[in-house]
């Protein structure tokens, strides 16, 4: 089961740092498969697509860094200093970063976030046309 | 030849008469209303718990016409593969005052619900688990509402 999915939630007028991509500032479109995150095979570093917890209809799309029972270490506000965070996963729960901690909105604003909002996990990119391919681990 | 053609494009038709059946009892069934099999104490009175057989419709929540008092099917934010049904106390914005020993009734606390989520609490407040264990659940968690129970038959109508 495929979809496509626009990665940025905004209308494309509107200037917006792709989540994702720190190089990239237009909207990407990916295919997006709905079949590891009902079976449970997803691993830490796929890039997946979730419903918000805090605005119901906006799908957001980032990268899974923790499955539940991991422990993570965070940096809380990367603008403002290291001081780094630990916590470890509660059950049923995962946790999300984006790939550009500086101006992201993920699991560190919004703690751990509900298995059951996870929609789907994103393994293609189709447009742009340079980086079409499938998606690259998080790079270092 | 021409027999085997003629025979064909019958099955074929035939087929596609029950694929557009089961497409359309699928899409039916995922987004419009679906039936759910609901047995436990926590939602006694109102449920009972030898289960029932309840209609859940998948339209109210993504239209936003979901209130306080209505009945839902949400996923568990504690098991994924796990569907509770419990009663929405309390919307976003709104000031929720609880307590998780009823026995006890000064034992309370108030809090205000978040931005994107709804407190959900059973009726039953003695054997419920909900949202006074494992906080405000978020919107995207909620499946439908339910509406209906037609099992068993002494019971049949509406709900909520």
């Amino acid at each position: 089961m495929e979809q496509l999915y626009c990665c940025s939630e905004r209308p494309l007028f509107a200037l917006r740092y792709q989540q994702i991509s720190r190089h990239c500032r237009y909207c990407s479109i990916l295919l997006v498969e709905r079949i590891s995150t009902r079976t449970g095979k997803l691993r830490p570093g796929d890039v997946v697509i979730f419903r918000s917890p805090e605005t119901p209809r906006k799908i957001v799309c980032k990268r899974l860094i923790g499955l539940e029972g991991d422990q993570i270490t965070y940096v809380v506000d990367p603008q403002s200093g290291d001081r780094c965070e630990t916590i470890v996963v509660p059950k049923g729960h995962v946790w999300v970063e984006g790939d550009y901690i500086y101006n992201t909105k993920d699991s560190r604003n919004f703690g751990a976030l509900p298995y059951g909002l996870l929609e789907g996990r994103a393994f293609w990119t189709l447009l742009p046309r340079k980086d079409f391919g499938p998606l690259t681990p998080k790079p270092e | 030849m021409r027999q085997w053609r003629s025979i064909a494009k019958e099955a074929m038709d035939r087929a596609s008469i029950i694929v557009k059946f089961l497409c359309l009892l699928h899409v039916t069934d995922a987004y419009v209303v679906s039936s759910n099999h609901v047995l436990g104490p926590s939602m006694l009175p109102t449920l009972n718990i030898t289960g029932d057989v309840v209609l859940v419709e998948h339209l109210s929540h993504r239209i936003g016409k979901l209130g306080s008092g209505d009945l839902v099917l949400v996923r568990s934010p504690l098991d994924p593969n796990k569907t509770l049904t419990k009663r929405i106390v309390a919307m976003e914005g709104d000031k929720v005052t609880f307590s998780l020993d009823p026995t006890r009734s000064f034992s309370s606390r108030s809090l205000v619900v978040p931005k994107g989520h709804v407190w959900i609490q059973g009726d039953n407040l003695y054997v419920s688990r909900d949202s006074r264990h494992f906080g405000p659940l978020p919107y995207g968690l909620i499946e439908g509402k339910v509406f209906m129970r037609v099992w068993p038959p002494s019971s049949f109508g509406l709900l909520g």
